[in-house]
């Protein structure tokens, strides 16, 4: 689908021409999925997001300009659905998340595993993936955005609507909680 | 010595930051920030992106059938209610609906009455008017495109025929020419539905998802899913709508008939 063929795509589809909206789902979804995983770190969260995202871009199309770019438009509503449901999922679990880096960090000692039961880049991530689930949604998402997503702070906060000092505060805290997690490896290597 | 923070090292790491020159700098003299700045990138070294589960060629259409019904009324405003009404699409629409309606009109004064025996559903009908409103226009194109619509629902039928019919067990065969059939029905109804026939492209839409059903179960199918099936595509009289669209197709458009006459076989056919 070239330029010509998504704009007059699009403007179908704010239309309320739902044949249009199919061919942008089509279009689009995978990559939907791919933010929608990496942010929530779980395969049927990132289902739900995919959905919910697909839904709520239907609904606001009227609200995007057709001078932006649909894909950047839609990234925005994948990360801020994805944020939603993590804090959704949060309050259902009731999650009581403390400040304090120790805490958030504390991993059962029984889980450790010896080098016999795991290889170190299997302990890397079950420590990375822990350290993920014990960050706010929205330093997960910052985090994700400029780590695995390599988008700048300026485009952090331009996809979360946040202010530079909030995006970059989230992704300092998320890089602390996630040194203080690891170190212990680190110390291994070193 | 003004040493810097994690943060300004965090920054740095990531290529960012307004003084990446200074802390370079700082970075080649200070033993204590080079440090802090290792342990900072070795942290974050160690943190690869995760594998992000495979989605097929098909995600797209997944997820567009598990929202179409779904679809919520979308906001809008006075100007965009007021562009929707006036766009020339529209207008265009409307004339031409207007139009066929008149010759439809006249059509039916001046020429002779003809017994029609043609079952009364939708699809047959909308496919008249699509090859009516093409053979008007003459548009060569577009009567390639109704008999290669015909021919595929033809294939379509076999499958679904296939389908019905097949004993209890594999499928294998079945699913890869439902798949190599998904594509064209995709197509095939996006013509459709930009000929402004959304009839044909509803039956392709359900031709569609049984096709992508079947693509999707595991080929080697218990007993009670191949029923579900079967019980699906029966209750949307699919293979009925199938056989009556591709009829109505050919007979418009004067193309050969098929070695089974295909009226006498959809009357038999019943949902």
């Amino acid at each position: 689908m070239d330029a010509t063929e998504t704009a007059a795509v699009l403007a179908r589809a704010r239309q309320g021409d739902s044949d249009a909206f199919r061919a942008l789902v089509e279009k689009h979804s995978r990559s939907v999925f791919r933010l929608a995983f990496r942010m929530t770190g779980n395969e049927q969260d990132a289902e739900d997001v995919v959905q919910e995202s697909l839904l709520r871009a239907y609904r606001q199309l009227g609200r995007f300009e057709s001078r932006a770019h649909f894909g950047t438009w839609l990234y925005r509503i994948v990360a801020n659905c994805s944020v939603d449901l993590m804090r959704s999922k949060q309050a259902r679990h009731d999650q009581v998340r403390g400040d304090s880096l120790d805490e958030a960090m504390e991993l059962p000692a029984a889980d450790v595993p010896g080098p016999e039961r795991m290889t170190q880049s299997a302990e890397i991530e079950r420590r990375v993936q822990a350290a993920l689930r014990e960050l706010s949604p929205l330093e997960r998402a910052a985090f994700t955005l400029r780590h695995y997503e390599g988008r700048s702070i300026d485009e952090i906060c331009e996809t979360l609507g946040l202010g530079t000092s909030a995006a970059k505060h989230s992704v300092f805290r998320a890089v602390k909680k996630l040194r203080v997690a690891l170190a212990p490896l680190q110390s291994q290597e070193s | 010595m003004h040493h810097f923070t994690e943060d300004d090292l965090t920054l740095y790491y990531y290529g960012e930051g307004r003084v990446r020159g200074d802390i370079e700098r700082h970075l080649e003299s200070c033993a204590a920030c080079a440090a802090t700045y290792c342990e900072i990138a070795g942290t974050l070294a160690m943190i690869a992106a995760p594998e992000v589960p495979e989605r097929g060629d098909q995600y797209g259409l997944e997820v567009w059938q598990r929202i179409r019904h779904t679809l919520p009324e979308q906001e809008s405003s006075a100007w965009a209610a007021l562009a929707a009404f006036l766009r020339p699409g529209r207008l265009a629409f409307a004339a031409a609906a207007a139009m066929l309606v008149i010759a439809a009109f006249v059509a039916g004064r001046v020429w002779p009455g003809q017994p029609v025996d043609t079952p009364a559903v939708s699809a047959p009908q909308s496919a008249g008017t699509l090859a009516r409103t093409i053979a008007a226009s003459g548009d060569s194109r577009q009567r390639i495109l109704l008999t290669s619509v015909a021919d595929h629902l033809d294939r379509s039928e076999r499958v679904l025929t296939d389908i019905m019919n097949a004993p209890r067990g594999d499928i294998a065969a079945e699913q890869r020419w439902a798949d190599d059939l998904l594509g064209a029905s995709r197509l095939y109804r996006q013509d459709a539905v930009d000929a402004g026939e959304g009839s044909v492209a509803s039956v392709l839409d359900e031709l569609e998802r049984s096709l992508l059903e079947i693509v999707h179960s595991p080929s080697r199918i218990s007993a009670a899913d191949l029923e579900q099936i079967r019980r699906r595509i029966d209750a949307a009289s699919l293979l009925f709508k199938v056989r009556v669209m591709s009829d109505e197709l050919r007979k418009r458009e004067g193309a050969p008939d098929r070695s089974t006459p295909r009226s006498s076989t959809s009357t038999r056919v019943t949902s």
